[in-house]
């Protein structure tokens, strides 16, 4: 029992946080107090639970998927929790970033902002993402997305002037809009597979004529739950509000929405339709354009144009943005197009079954491996470069190009982790964005997909010529009037620095973290270890739980 | 000083009627809300509810000094009144609570969240002699308690807190 208490840690550490900030709201040295400690015992939880998973603690005789029944309410009924190498990766990348986001709010967010329950707020968003990566019930899953979204809301809308108000309108109706959409496909989905828990949900789609369910109903309730998780991660055709929200959210806010937010629904993408919707009896889609009988031979296609459409579109608008935080929040939807090409070979080598060379052995491990190994590079860099966006802005006071110049000279230490955050997004070895990438045209070379490597290229170009952009412009030249007279915050660039070392520093190690990557792509595959370790293998009333 | 000058009499009678059976109901709602309808929300709403009724028919000062206590400065901030932040503290201590009940059960080794209940009955083996023993010793003092009742208390506290924090913040203005 200890070992599987560990699973709901990281949730309770972050609640009970979020909580005692609430508690002691009155006295701002020890909210802050509370906070940092509470930051710090979720990066020692998620630790802690990484370790056990990765040594292969696990339930119902499953090495390395560990279940937590909560409620002590057995599988498929009560709700099950349950921690694999998928949700260890999202959670580990979740607790580098956050950690540091956390500490940059604390010296960055103003005393009064501080007591208008920004820390409260912030441990809350970090609830619900915990929450979704950790759950294996779909309507829980809403739930969290909601935990996740309220203190969003209340962040984007931080600093209340009319900009933000009207990007944080924008957002909240956008997301109310998806929420409603995501009720909808999740009460579809419950009245035609009989369940809601995704172990459960996965074994029937398997076996529909034991449980009378019929599959047609699926594909277009999944295509519509599909909408929503795409509009989370903020892939074009769904784009459009990024840059608003990220812009007038307070820097460590974005970077928490760019570098961790986003990914959850990259994360729900890959565990309901690799996990669960993949494993479906084989079904006569007779879609045009679709060739094959799984559900992923019609998300496959979609993912492409979808992931393709992001590439081009945030990379071309990234080149000529005026300031820092716009160049950031659509190089965000280039980068995530990414993450969302490599999904699309993955699916392309479920279907087809295209194999790869070791370790990864087929297409569908190495796409996988790709998107994660990406998203971390993502949640790295993307973050570092909101914080120092937001350093920028605190020391400079504005991040408008035309007020920037200079900065290399003037704030080294700033520029220096700026500089290595942005090599890591366009890619330069040894930084863990080098291997992103690398992997993302490794699958695209293993699928045999032309067209994709032509993007990936094309993605990449754009990418060096924003990046290359925004550093002439804003840190090399002509030192400007606001930067000569701006006043260095050395403890927001020590933020800053130490994403950047992390960038380096796993990019360094990196074969730790793609082994990490390539069991997290197994276990996103491997339904039948998924379902076993929920304990539903045997039948429909044993008790779920490990107790 | 007295308070609600600007509205009538008979709104201000009305109010001192409901006023106590609408928190009765509430109250009891709370109490029965583990095994039957009820609960903490909807006590929580309820009660928010007649603060809110208060609030309508006597003002906010009068809830403000006569019930805390507190000097009534109405001024433009984010925060809202004084009382704001008494029901704040109220919404965080009501979340500590209902989360606590969670942490309590794992204290035990069992799930967060998990919740037990017993029926205690009084021993009626020495007061048999008493006609009706077992009516009043077996039914009338049965307890039933369930540690989901202190996890509705947790959500009451929020709801009161919650509501009547909007309703301060949104009225104050």
């Amino acid at each position: 029992m200890a070992t599987e208490q560990l699973v709901v840690a990281p949730l309770l550490v972050a609640l009970v946080t979020a909580i005692l900030t609430l508690v002691v709201h009155r006295y701002v040295r020890a909210q802050k107090a509370v906070s940092a400690l509470g930051g710090v015992a979720y990066v020692g939880a998620v630790a802690m639970l990484i370790q056990r998973v990765r040594s292969g603690a696990g339930s119902h005789g499953v090495e390395g998927v560990l279940t937590y029944q909560l409620s002590n309410w057995g599988a498929p009924f009560g709700i099950t929790l349950v921690a694999d190498d998928l949700s260890a990766f999202m959670l580990g990348l979740t607790a580098v970033v956050s950690l540091l986001a956390l500490a940059f709010s604390i010296l960055y967010v103003d005393e009064a902002g501080q007591r208008v329950s920004y820390h409260p707020l912030y441990h809350f968003m970090l609830v619900g993402v915990t929450g979704s990566f950790l759950t294996a019930d779909i309507f829980n899953l809403f739930v969290w997305f909601e935990v996740m979204l309220m203190s969003s809301y209340v962040l984007v809308v931080f600093y209340s002037g009319p900009r933000h108000t009207k990007a944080a309108l924008q957002y909240v109706v956008l997301n109310l809009v998806g929420s409603a959409f995501m009720l909808l496909a999740i009460g579809g989905l419950y009245s035609t597979t009989g369940t809601l828990n995704m172990a459960d949900m996965a074994r029937r789609l398997a076996d529909p004529a034991s449980f009378g369910i019929t599959l047609a109903p699926v594909l277009g309730l999944s295509a519509v739950l599909f909408v929503v998780f795409a509009l989370k991660a903020g892939i074009v055709p769904f784009q459009w509000w990024v840059p608003a929200a990220y812009r007038a959210a307070p820097a460590p806010v974005s970077a928490m929405l760019a570098g961790v937010v986003k990914k959850v629904g990259i994360y729900a993408i890959i565990r309901l339709y690799f996990t669960v919707f993949a494993n479906a009896a084989p079904m006569d889609l007779a879609l045009p354009g679709v060739v094959g009988e799984s559900t992923l031979a019609f998300f496959g296609p979609v993912l492409f144009i979808m992931g393709a459409a992001s590439i081009i579109l945030g990379g071309v608008a990234a080149v000529n943005r005026d300031n820092v935080d716009d160049l950031l929040a659509y190089s965000s939807i280039g980068q995530v197009g990414f993450i969302v090409i490599a999904l699309a070979f993955a699916a392309g080598g479920v279907v087809a079954g295209w194999q790869a060379p070791e370790p990864y052995g087929s297409v569908a491990v190495l796409g996988l491996a790709a998107a994660l190994v990406y998203s971390l590079n993502h949640a790295l860099a993307k973050a570092a470069l909101f914080l120092a966006s937001g350093a920028v802005y605190e020391s400079v006071g504005s991040i408008e190009f035309e007020d920037l110049g200079g900065i290399a000279g003037r704030m080294p230490l700033l520029s220096a982790g700026f500089f290595v955050a942005a090599l890591s997004l366009v890619g330069i070895p040894p930084l863990v964005g080098f291997f992103g990438k690398f992997l993302v045209f490794d699958a695209a070379v293993n699928a045999g997909s032309n067209l994709g490597i032509g993007l990936a290229l094309l993605g990449a170009i754009l990418t060096i010529a924003y990046v290359t952009r925004a550093w002439n412009r804003g840190f090399w030249g002509e030192r400007s009037e606001a930067v000569e007279q701006a006043t260095p915050q050395y403890g927001l660039f020590a933020t800053v620095l130490v994403l950047a070392v992390v960038a380096l520093g796993v990019g360094v190690a990196f074969d730790p973290v793609v082994e990490a990557a390539i069991d997290a792509a197994n276990a996103a595959l491997e339904t039948g270890d998924y379902i076993e370790a929920v304990g539903l293998e045997d039948s429909l009333t044993s008790d779920g739980g490990g107790h | 000083m007295s308070y609600g000058d600007d509205t009538t009499v008979i709104a201000r009678t009305v109010a001192r009627i409901t006023l106590p059976l609408v928190l009765v109901v509430a109250i009891s709602l709370l109490f029965q809300g583990h095994n039957l309808p009820g609960g903490g929300f909807i006590a929580g709403v309820l009660t928010a509810a007649a603060f809110a009724l208060v609030y309508i028919v006597f003002g906010m000062e009068y809830v403000q000094e006569t019930i805390f206590g507190d000097e009534y400065e109405p001024d433009g901030s984010v925060a809202g009144p004084a009382v704001v932040d008494r029901y704040r503290t109220l919404f965080g201590v009501g979340l500590a609570v209902a989360a606590g009940t969670g942490l309590g059960a794992m204290a035990f080794g069992k799930p967060f969240l998990t919740h037990t209940d017993e029926v205690v009955k009084p021993s009626t083996e020495y007061v048999a002699w008493i006609p009706g023993a077992d009516f009043i010793f077996g039914t009338l003092f049965k307890f039933h308690w369930a540690t989901a009742f202190l996890f509705d208390i947790g959500v009451y506290f929020v709801v009161v807190g919650g509501l009547l924090a909007i309703l301060a913040v949104v009225g104050g203005e």
